[in-house]
């Protein structure tokens, strides 16, 4: 490793060893999403041909859902969130409603993203049992299901009792106030889930799952803190943001070692990064490690046109041939960005989250070429992209 | 207790963020702005009034409230729970009750003296602890977020500590998706292996705590001597003289000198809580201080940290004793060394120092430079031949310490080894968080090696201080420009200024690994030895045990 390398690799433990520290934002990145096209195409370079409009969606504080236009890159409209900060976005299939985890991980509210009208609500808490969703909310393909995962304790007099998650489904149509129709025991410490066109529900956590939420069926699609694998560190997978909508994949990545021998030297192992992706229309699971981990890759976002071309952002924005395992590209940024997305033509990057400001790079060169400024911090927001026929 | 003591080995630093705030050490502080004595039937009466909307009573004389009579903790500890039911369980309770019921819980359900050792440095308020608790349940569990000693200042019943780990889950709901938690079953984990091992290790009933409440507890009135060091200010002597105004509760006054000559005094308040745990708010020359000690068992003498409560960082190590007409102590000898064939003054420190003074065998005094009951100074020189290692000293029946003989200054150790500044100030509301270094001197020992088992310490030593990049990441990014500077006299370091910084990479703040360099000179060699200062940014949390 040359010196260059070292440092960064160092400045990593740094940063590492400060995320654990801190919060739940250690790692991640993700997908929930389907996309409009039923079909399950790769699709997006038609909307780039002008047939539709994309439009960026995420939230800032204090709770204000932004629809940006991608080709004047202004606010086209903001749209109040009931209740307090939280950003996580699941776009219905005809991605008119945007369904917004908010208030402290705890509702999910559906706006109209054209009207900015409330059209769904969900309390998920009740008067004894506080529930909290931890970024789990999708849609189905077919847009009549909104599923989250639900981790509820119970409030007792004096003291509090964990009790079991579950996948929780509604109706959509029941619009506001709606409660679950069925619910179904799942494993703990999930986080992104995603719907593909197959009808399951990708479960993102220690493992990648998946449930039919008809059934309550749950299968395993690839063993991770399950797996043994000789010479391997257990892989730590952990997905924080929705995304991957452009390429209609589920990604769930994770960060492992490869040790030389059997003595598991952490100073001698090949860190890598890796990934499980799903792909939505077909429900079929890859897993791969793709890139040395040599600087942090928080959230993956594929090339809609060539998923063999995937790029990353933190405090760099990357560029990864996949089945070579080669980095192509990798600049440094002017402040850390935990989030990313791509236009339909894969042609521009947007990477925001953390700070009030959307950084915008070409595909290629990954230079910076344009910015938004929005009203507030994203924090930990989600950035997705809706495509509307106008 | 050493505050200096470092461990290498160990690694958990206290770093981390708490559950509550600042406003809770001036609480626990507040306490003694007024005596507290009440009645038990008072205290069990504010918790029925204050507390049984959800807590309820059990019916069992020996544990009448459910939950509150299933724990123990430290003042600090009690004060912690009061202050959290406050701030999110809708507690209402007066100050002068809450004073009450810390009291009262601390008095009834404590920790015994013997429960609190090795693991004071929270109490105390000392930043730059660094943790080395054997216990696994805690390392790798509890001190991801906070200090192990706050769970190891705790004592629970098994379906309490059980309850407690449910609490964190309810308060904390992403804490099994920490990294560390989230490749695991965290939460099953923890609750079928480590709450076992916590009501092992810390039960709710212990020999110790069965003991101590049998033990007569001494008031601690009378005339104490004292020797401390503060930063800035250096080694000091002081006698604080302590009058009972109620139970438990003190009247202080303190009259002293540093080691320069100047003069110490300040006067303030002591509470006693659990028959030992002294904690008082003092004013020394205009400054305010608090003093965070431990009573011995028998009440003959105390040991803590003296820290500002401006900025409690910034403290020092603290020994009395109760002074008596039949006892005579040596609390100090500075400076603690003296090198083959060389002369120097030698201070020592104590109470009624009276009768012969014995340095050992080749040492000499060579002139009593000044004597009192308190105070010898003399010109003492070690011979060229003298043995080199610890020489005890006595001045008539009194003991206590020793003076280290030696060839060579082999080694400095920068104290606290490791260490953690926080950059402040620059407009924001937190202050920087400083830290003060002390250098201690080591000859190499009998095998000629220095860092060997076998190394003479020699104790602290004047220093020039100065700074390096810790690391090749530290030069890179150019960290001995931005994060902070040292005093080269006094040892302290000052963080930079809080913010992002536009003429640094990704404008990020003024963080920065150093190591922090000192340099003692002996005869005509310099001698340097340096440590590890990580420069961060700052914490917003502030409870009263971190």
């Amino acid at each position: 490793m040359n010196q260059s390398n070292l440092i960064e690799k160092r400045r990593l433990g740094l940063v590492l060893a400060g995320a654990l520290a801190i919060s739940v934002l250690a790692s991640g990145c993700s997908s929930t999403q389907h996309h409009a096209d039923a079909s399950g195409s790769v699709s997006g370079t038609e909307s780039a041909k002008g047939e539709s409009h994309e439009y960026l969606l995420t939230v800032t504080r204090p709770n204000n859902l932004h629809v940006i236009d991608m080709e004047s890159h202004h606010i086209t409209r903001s749209c109040d969130i009931p209740g307090s900060f939280g950003g996580q976005i699941s776009l219905s299939p005809d991605n008119r409603t945007a369904y917004i985890l908010s208030n402290g991980m705890e509702n999910v509210y559906g706006l109209n993203i054209e009207t900015c009208e409330q059209v769904f609500s969900a309390i998920q808490s009740t008067a004894d049992v506080k529930v909290k969703t931890f970024v789990s909310i999708a849609v189905s393909s077919d847009g009549a299901e909104l599923y989250t995962v639900q981790n509820p304790v119970r409030r007792l007099k004096d003291e509090f009792k964990v009790m079991s998650p579950v996948l929780a489904v509604f109706n959509t149509e029941d619009g506001l106030n709606a409660r679950p129709v069925r619910t179904f025991p799942v494993d703990r410490r999930i986080t992104t889930i995603a719907a593909a066109a197959n009808g399951e529900v990708f479960l993102g956590g220690g493992d990648l799952k998946a449930i039919n939420p008809k059934t309550g069926e749950i299968r395993m699609v690839s063993a991770l803190q399950s797996e043994d694998r000789p010479r391997w560190l257990t892989p730590d997978a952990f997905a924080m943001f929705n995304l991957g909508e452009q390429a209609n994949e589920y990604i769930l990545p994770y960060v492992t070692a490869e040790f030389a021998d059997d003595t598991m030297n952490f100073e001698t192992a090949a860190w890598w990064w890796g990934m499980n992706r799903v792909d939505l229309a077909t429900g079929k699971n890859q897993r791969m490690e793709f890139a040395p981990f040599e600087f942090i890759i928080f959230n993956l976002v594929a090339d809609p046109n060539d998923k063999n071309i995937v790029y990353g952002a933190f405090n760099t924005i990357s560029k990864h041939d996949v089945k070579n395992k080669k980095v192509l590209g990798v600049k440094d940024l002017d402040h850390t960005y935990y989030n990313i997305n791509i236009s339909g033509d894969g042609q521009r990057l947007y990477i925001g989250g953390t700070s009030s400001d959307i950084s915008i790079h070409d595909h290629e060169s990954l230079e910076k070429i344009g910015s938004i400024q929005l009203p507030g911090d994203m924090s930990t927001a989600d950035l997705r992209v809706a495509r509307l026929p106008h | 207790m050493n505050i200096n003591k470092p461990n290498r080995t160990s690694r958990s630093v206290l770093l981390k963020g708490g559950a509550l705030a600042w406003a809770q050490l001036a609480a626990l502080s507040g306490l003694l702005t007024m005596a507290t004595v009440s009645s038990a039937g008072d205290a069990q009466q504010i918790i029925r009034d204050r507390c049984l909307s959800c807590h309820s009573e059990t019916g069992d004389r020996q544990a009448p409230f459910s939950r509150i009579s299933q724990q123990r903790k430290t003042p600090e500890g009690w004060e912690m729970t009061l202050q959290r039911m406050q701030a999110i369980r809708g507690l209402k309770i007066s100050p002068q009750e809450k004073r009450t019921l810390i009291k009262y819980l601390s008095d009834t359900q404590g920790l015994a003296p013997a429960e609190t050792e090795g693991v004071r440095y929270v109490l105390e308020q000392n930043r730059n602890a660094v943790e080395s608790l054997e216990n696994q349940a805690i390392a790798g569990k509890c001190s991801v977020c906070h200090s192990g000693a706050r769970v190891a200042l705790q004592r629970r019943s098994e379906p309490e500590w059980e309850k407690l780990v449910h609490f964190h889950m309810a308060q904390f709901p992403t804490i099994e998706l920490l990294a560390g938690a989230r490749d695991h079953d965290w939460f099953e984990q923890t609750i079928n292996e480590i709450v076992p091992e916590l009501a092992n290790s810390y039960p709710l009933n212990s020999t110790q705590w069965s003991d101590w409440k049998t033990v007569k507890k001494q008031p601690l009135t009378g005339s104490w001597r004292a020797v401390g060091w503060l930063p800035e200010k250096g080694e000091y002597e002081a006698r604080f003289t302590v009058t009972a105004l109620d139970s438990d509760y003190y009247n202080l006054d303190i009259r002293g000198k540093y080691a320069d000559g100047s003069p110490l005094s300040g006067t303030g308040r002591a509470l006693v809580y659990t028959g030992y745990e002294w904690r008082s708010n003092v004013t020394i020359n205009g400054i305010k201080m608090r003093q965070v000690f431990a009573a011995s068992e028998d009440g003959l003498a105390m040991e803590g940290r003296m820290f500002l409560r401006s900025a409690n960082e910034l403290g020092g190590a603290v020994r009395a004793v109760r002074e008596s007409p039949d006892r005579s102590h040596i609390l100090s000898i500075s400076p603690s060394y003296l090198k083959q064939g060389e002369r120097s003054v030698i201070n020592i420190i104590g109470s009624r120092l009276y009768g012969k003074i014995a340095l050992g065998h080749d040492l000499k005094v060579l002139k009593i430079l000044s004597r009192s009951a308190d105070r010898v100074s003399v010109l003492a020189e070690a011979t060229e031949g003298a043995s080199l290692g610890k020489h005890p000293v006595s001045i008539g029946s009194a003991n206590g310490g020793y003076l280290a003989v030696y060839d060579r200054l082999a080694r400095v150790e920068v104290t606290p080894t490791e260490s953690i500044a926080r950059v402040g100030g620059n407009g924001g509301k937190l202050a920087k968080q400083k830290v003060a270094y002390r250098a201690v001197g080591y000859a190499a020992g009998n095998d000629g090696q220095p860092g060997t088992e076998d190394d003479l310490r020699l104790g602290y030593m004047p220093a020039h201080w100065s700074l390096k990049a810790f690391d090749e990441v530290a030069e890179h990014d150019k960290d001995l420009l931005f994060a902070g500077t040292i005093n080269s006299v006094t040892g302290v370091f000052i963080p930079g200024d809080a913010g992002p910084n536009p003429a640094r990479k990704m404008s990020t703040n003024n963080v920065g690994q150093l190591a922090v360099v000192a340099t003692v000179k002996d005869g005509n060699q310099q001698v340097s030895g340096d440590n590890h200062l990580l420069v961060t940014v700052p914490t917003f949390m502030f409870p009263v045990i971190q």
